[in-house]
């Protein structure tokens, strides 16, 4: 799991670490936004921002998209829209189907686990301020 | 700057940087941004500037599409050189990645080593071989100056076959061994 990867080694690089987490979590986002239906990159981008705090670099998930698509998780097709030129659809394959509910379960008990491991944490800041 | 030029700039400079991608992945890319650029631009409050300074510098975006191309691509591959330039890109990464260099290095050169040497027995029978001394081993490969007696050779024209395909072997399990670890980081990746 990347998660063993993703290591706050050095204490001076804490936006590293933060950096590499979204990067891990937003593979799974963009996975989890194609749930419901296709998706083209712009709406991938307009949901992950009003469904989560997940504020994006756009370039971020263009790339992304790529590779799941090279892994096999996802599908893409180009449809003519009114716009003038096409626009690139996303969907989930099956193999996508599948990895996202693993994550989805991996990560459900890994920050279940995580958040109650910091409560203690977070109690003391609040209480210093 | 017009928007056109400024749209066209920009995917010039992407195009240039994903140099090393196949021509039609690179054009789906450039199409697809393109589309990103335009459709965004027109969304209430923005302008072409602004979409382009959210998507960041041409050469930045490029460099994400390129990491893990090359691995991708060799993990494909069957060539040695491919191979080894998607372990060597694997070895900037881990510990891991240069074990994978090395041993598959060092597999290229056993296999292709024992290969030489079958080819080199039909050339040189007398120089070429495996030598024993008092049931003892003394040397085995191709020599100018093979061992005199007492050692002994023991393979005989055996040694052709034999080197021929112990060295295929070493060489299909290395090709293998490589693909299964650019695999096998690639799924790594993408879990969590």
């Amino acid at each position: 799991m990347a998660i063993q990867r993703v290591q706050p080694a050095d204490g001076d690089q804490p936006d590293r670490w933060e950096a590499q987490l979204r990067k891990g979590a937003l593979e799974m986002a963009a996975l989890a936004s194609l749930w419901q239906g296709r998706l083209y990159g712009l709406e991938i981008i307009r949901f992950l921002e009003s469904h989560s705090q997940l504020a994006l670099a756009e370039g971020t998930i263009y790339p992304i998209l790529n590779r799941l698509k090279a892994e096999g998780l996802l599908t893409s097709e180009w449809v003519e829209a009114e716009a003038g030129h096409p626009r690139k659809y996303y969907s989930l394959t099956e193999a996508g189907r599948q990895r996202l509910k693993q994550m989805a379960e991996a990560w459900t008990n890994f920050s279940g686990g995580l958040s109650r491991l910091l409560e203690p944490v977070i109690d003391r800041k609040e209480n210093h301020q | 700057m017009t928007a056109e030029t400024q749209i066209d700039s920009y995917l010039t400079a992407l195009r240039t940087h994903l140099g090393p991608l196949t021509i039609s992945e690179r054009e789906e890319i450039v199409r697809e941004i393109n589309a990103h650029i335009r459709d965004s631009a027109e969304e209430p409050g923005a302008s072409v500037e602004s979409v382009l300074a959210r998507l960041g510098p041409a050469e930045e975006l490029a460099a994400q599409y390129r990491e893990g191309f090359l691995i991708r691509q060799a993990s494909r591959s069957n060539s040695p050189i491919v191979l080894l330039r998607g372990a060597l890109r694997l070895a900037t990464k881990g510990v891991f990645g240069t074990l994978i260099f090395f041993l598959g290095l060092f597999g290229y050169m056993m296999g292709g080593g024992l290969f030489l040497t079958g080819i080199l027995k039909v050339i040189f029978p007398a120089n070429t071989g495996m030598w024993f001394k008092d049931g003892s081993f003394v040397f085995c490969g191709s020599s100018i100056t093979p061992p005199g007696p007492p050692a002994y050779e023991v393979l005989g024209m055996w040694c052709i076959p034999l080197a021929l395909f112990a060295g295929s072997l070493i060489l299909v399990l290395t090709t293998a061994a490589i693909r299964a670890s650019l695999r096998a980081s690639q799924s790594w990746q993408s879990k969590l």
